[in-house]
């Protein structure tokens, strides 16, 4: 019996051959079983196809659009720091490394034994700022708390996103 | 007025930055999704939560679809994957997927409560009772083909299945459904005499 549902079944569906195709038309016009069973697979098969959808809450598409907006305003974290502006620090450093170790180098002097005479070039009234004053302990440990904390986030950060493209995949 | 926009069309608006096609999207598949969210979840806010989760993530990996199936089949293997992790999280008996006797008291409280207003029942309750009842992905198969508008390949496609595999799964799906059917509408017949 299960056979001959099984064939019904493809017959009804259309995933049959022409040739089986005309074979079971055939059998359904001449065998009983086969009209009688045809007839009740498609009775049920009209009844399978009026299966109701289910209706979600009214808020769902607002709910999807809201969350989506959520997880886009905690992304800027690390999209909205334009780049230009980390582009433009980076340079300025460059410059002024470029412009100090060109400034060295012209002032050494090459002609002379062993190290160049650096000092001997740098002028009598120039002055190093004396920063020793402004460097106290706490300050240091404030500094090394901060790069801490700055360090902790940025983890959690990685951590958050690796987990984010694991849920995703 | 704006002729209907396929799917397709309503994506690349989505990648052009265009969040409003995606409520279009949202909209036009939130059905369905959450249709058959409710065939794994058993649970309405269980469902909401899965069809949302789904859409989150399409949304997330809308660049990354290929476009080499359609959009609906494509969405359809998210909910599929996200359901069957759902399930694992929550620990809804990892088994209960592959034993039928978890849902037999499902079957047996709905049958309870629904004696009452029996005469308001139609034959679409009994159905959509009846595939209540069925395992989880017997109901995703019946519901793909009979509402999705999936062909075998498609829902082969969308549960990581071969054709043929879907086919054989449908067949027994349909047996058990009509089993179902029959056993509730018995069941009924009995408590009106």
């Amino acid at each position: 019996m299960n056979n001959i549902e099984e064939t019904l079944w493809n017959y009804i569906d259309g995933n049959c051959t022409p040739d089986e195709q005309s074979v079971i038309s055939t059998l359904i016009a001449s065998d009983e079983a086969y009209r009688l069973k045809y007839q009740e697979l498609l009775i049920l098969n009209k009844e399978f196809e009026t299966i109701e959808l289910e209706e979600p809450s009214m808020a769902f598409t607002y709910n999807v659009i809201e969350a989506i907006r959520t997880e886009q305003a905690q992304v800027p974290l690390k999209a909205a720091i334009n780049k230009r502006i980390i582009l433009g620090i980076a340079l300025f450093f460059v410059i002024s490394l470029t412009g100090f170790l060109i400034y060295a180098l012209s002032n050494m002097d090459w002609s002379g034994q062993g190290m160049p005479d650096l000092a001997a070039k740098v002028p009598v009234n120039f002055k190093v700022p004396d920063v020793s004053s402004h460097i106290s302990k706490p300050l240091v440990e404030g500094f090394m708390f901060f790069d801490v904390v700055l360090a902790l986030f940025l983890f959690d950060t990685y951590l958050r996103r690796k987990n984010i493209s694991r849920q995703a995949n | 007025m704006q002729s209907k926009l396929s799917d397709i069309e309503l994506i690349d608006q989505v990648l052009a930055g265009n969040q409003a096609a995606y409520a279009d999207l949202v909209k036009r598949h939130q059905r369905f999704v959450f249709t058959l969210a409710m065939r794994f979840a058993k649970g309405r806010e269980d469902a909401e939560e899965i069809a949302q989760d789904c859409f989150i993530k399409a949304y997330r990996s809308l660049a990354s679809f290929q476009r080499q199936s359609k959009f609906s089949t494509w969405l359809y293997s998210i909910v599929y994957t996200t359901a069957m992790t759902f399930l694992r999280k929550k620990r809804v008996d990892t088994d209960s997927i592959d034993d039928e006797n978890t849902y037999i008291q499902v079957e047996n409280q709905s049958s309870a409560y629904d004696v009452n207003n029996a005469e308001n029942k139609s034959r679409s309750f009994y159905l959509n009772q009846a595939i209540e009842q069925l395992l989880p992905d017997d109901a995703t198969i019946i519901t793909l083909f009979y509402k999705g508008e999936q062909s075998l390949e498609e829902i082969g496609q969308a549960l990581g299945m071969e054709a043929n595999t879907v086919k054989v799964k449908l067949f027994r799906a349909r047996q058990r459904l009509k089993e179902k059917l029959e056993r509730n509408l018995k069941h009924e017949a009995k408590e009106l005499i």
